[in-house]
């Protein structure tokens, strides 16, 4: 027990623990790599990236939810809508004005969650919940629950296919809007009050950060870059579909929890989620060409999810000295604020 | 049909082996220039009644002829398949066999799969016409068919008039669009008076299936004269919702489904099934694997290789073999 503890509290454990989602996508990337032939090829790793840009621009916009302490469940119905309307607006629209009104409508689903959550005071959770069923209703109702497909086949093709070699646009979308979302967090006030406000939203309001706007602007930019990533998937497919994105927003929520955001708020990083969707990509990426049934990829999710947050206990209750074991153990303090 | 093509593989491949390496002179030259073949398949799920035994047929033939196979299974998500046919042709693999769950969503994949070269076999289900020319073949049934079949079955049962509901599979889903579609298509081609009053979608799952017919029955209840289940699984849920709301089985509904299941079977001897329409996974899964070392071994191939399709009623279900 003691010799354990010792361990634990040793500062190179520490420091391994403080960069946990570092490991894991190292250890990840280690594993696939030996385990899937010419993972290391370019072609095959702009490939991994560019199925991964879809989960990850979802997980771009929830990073802001979460780090609010909300949550968004509506993503992937705002996903599957805003596709649709990029593809079934074609005729009316143009193919670019389709596209732009599809991300238009992940705005405006954005837009109802902020009204329901802020203005109405709403718990996200449930206001979500209503938003998520809603909307997918929407899609089945616009398209009589069948698929609809564009025009041009082709036209979509240009969003997946590598640039000169390089990266597909929906990967340069996703890693640009990474890179801009962790320099607004790190370095403008702006980005420093959303840590306030997730840490303790009277708190931060008593100090006069206006709370509600920095929420509703969090639930309107999850809704845009759902809306992004659902254009993007439909116009990649040429199909808009009522059942896109059903399976999207736990995944998601995963990515970004695995990346060190803590559901409760106030902590985390753009740079994690980062990391936790780049695991994501290569356990499935790795397991999926070992042809290993998909349940046991979910298994192995699971698994890091929750060694990740039990290691998050162990670095959030030591300032990087004190560890005690009892931290592991399920004594929070109850320092946030109470629900709304 | 299938032997033949067999066959036919077999004297590519002998074929090939002749141009290319003449000296080797083993036993069986046919099964060389297969083996070691690779060979991508985005099935559409692992755990299903159908499914599994479809992709285990499929494993097998791969087995015989000493084929690679790596198996993407999209767990009927169609989102996840398109994505893992991409994947698929980055791993530039000398075939895939893709079982598309939506009639367009793969063709940008399809395309792609052009481009580098790699031969497509689509596997059950259908896609729409505009993919037609990017795969090599479809191997698998004509759900349309399936559909006409289960209205002409109906239409005789109900004696031309009476209610109906349709328990579909996923909306959207080829499969479910051509079953259905058949069945409403024959019914007005036939002129007959039966009507369907709702078509719900239970996604292939009985549990599903239980759920929705738990409503219908006590939405409609006792207007109904008769159940078209998408697969006999869902018919299954229906029975098992009629059953659980205290009406006697004699009263059931005419009941048909499609699949031809074991425990179809049963129902159609104890006489409270009407029909079912047989299609075997085996036959499904080895076809497509036949037909893609076919293709990739430079082999003509029919665009279009349908599996044999029978119905099963009261009178026949003695004869036949349950599919699975």
């Amino acid at each position: 027990m003691n010799a354990l503890k010792k361990i634990c509290e040793s500062p190179a454990v520490l420091t391994l623990i403080h960069y946990r989602v570092v490991v894991i996508l190292v250890v990840a990337v280690i594993l696939s790599a030996s385990l899937v032939p010419g993972l290391t090829e370019f072609r095959t790793l702009s490939l991994s990236l560019d199925r991964a840009a879809t989960l990850g621009l979802v997980a771009v916009g929830l990073t802001v939810v979460l780090l609010l302490g909300k949550l968004d469940l509506s993503v992937g119905s705002i996903l599957a809508l805003s596709g649709i309307a990029a593809i079934g607006l074609q005729p009316q629209l143009g193919q670019l004005g389709a596209a732009a009104f599809g991300v238009c409508v992940g705005l405006l689903a954005g837009v109802l969650n902020g009204v329901l959550v802020v203005l109405m005071q709403i718990n996200s959770l449930v206001a979500t919940l209503a938003s998520m069923i809603f909307l997918r209703a929407m899609c089945h109702f616009v398209t009589e629950s069948n698929p609809i497909s564009g025009a041009d086949p082709l036209f979509g093709l240009a969003v997946s296919r590598s640039l000169g070699g390089t990266f597909s646009l929906r990967t340069f979308i996703f890693l640009i809007a990474i890179v801009l979302l962790f320099l607004w967090l790190t370095y403008t006030v702006a980005g420093r009050h959303v840590y306030a406000v997730g840490s303790n939203e009277d708190a931060a309001t008593a100090s006069g950060v206006r709370s509600g706007r920095y929420i509703f602007g969090a639930f309107v930019f999850s809704g845009l870059m759902a809306g992004t990533a659902g254009v993007m998937q439909s116009l990649a497919t040429n199909t808009g579909s009522p059942v896109f994105g059903s399976t999207v927003t736990l995944t998601a929520i995963a990515a970004v929890v695995i990346g060190g955001t803590r559901l409760e708020g106030g902590r985390g990083s753009a740079l994690g989620t980062l990391g936790g969707v780049l695991v994501l990509a290569a356990i499935t990426t790795a397991l999926e060409y070992e042809s290993v049934p998909s349940y046991y990829q979910n298994i192995v999710t699971g698994s890091i999810l929750l060694l990740l947050i039990l290691l998050d206990r162990i670095a959030s209750n030591s300032p990087r000295s004190a560890l005690s074991l009892s931290s592991l153990l399920p004594v929070r303090s109850k320092e946030q604020s109470p629900a709304r | 049909m299938k032997s033949s093509l067999h066959a036919g593989a077999v004297a590519a491949a002998g074929a090939l082996l002749l141009t290319s390496c003449g000296g080797s002179g083993e036993d069986s030259p046919g099964a060389e220039s297969a083996e070691g073949m690779d060979i991508c398949y985005v099935a559409a799920a692992e755990s299903h009644a159908y499914a599994s035994p479809a992709n285990e047929a499929f494993q097998n033939a791969a087995d015989e002829l000493g084929v690679n196979v790596t198996l993407l299974s999209q767990e009927f998500d169609a989102q996840t398949g398109t994505d893992q046919l991409r994947t698929c042709i980055g791993r530039n693999p000398d075939g895939i066999v893709l079982w598309p769950l939506d009639p367009q969503a793969y063709i940008p994949g399809l395309v792609e799969a052009q481009d580098a070269e790699v031969p497509v076999v689509l596997i059950n289900s259908p896609m729409d016409e505009e993919a037609e020319g990017l795969y090599t073949s479809f191997t698998g049934p004509d759900t349309y068919e399936q559909g006409q079949l289960a209205a002409e079955v109906m239409d005789e049962a109900l004696g031309g008039e009476g209610s109906v509901v349709i328990v579909a599979g996923q909306a959207g889903n080829g499969t479910t669009i051509g079953r259905t579609g058949g069945f409403h298509d024959k019914l007005e081609e036939l002129g007959s008076g039966i009507e369907v009053l709702q078509t719900v979608n239970a996604d292939f799952d009985q549990q599903r299936a239980l759920e929705l017919s738990r409503d219908l029955i006590s939405q409609h209840g006792d207007d109904l004269d008769g159940v078209y289940a998408n697969d006999d699984t869902m018919a299954r849920g229906f029975i098992d919702a009629w059953t659980e709301s205290g009406r006697a089985l004699e009263d059931m509904p005419a009941i048909v489904g499609i699949n031809g299941q074991r425990d179809a079977f049963a129902s159609i001897e104890d006489g409270h099934y009407t029909a079912t329409i047989v299609q075997s996974p085996e036959e499904d899964g080895r076809l497509a694997l036949e037909t893609i070392v076919a293709a990739a071994t430079g082999e003509e191939v029919e665009s279009r290789i349908p599996i044999p399709l029978t119905v099963v009623t009261e009178e026949n279900v003695a004869e036949e073999e349950p599919a699975f």
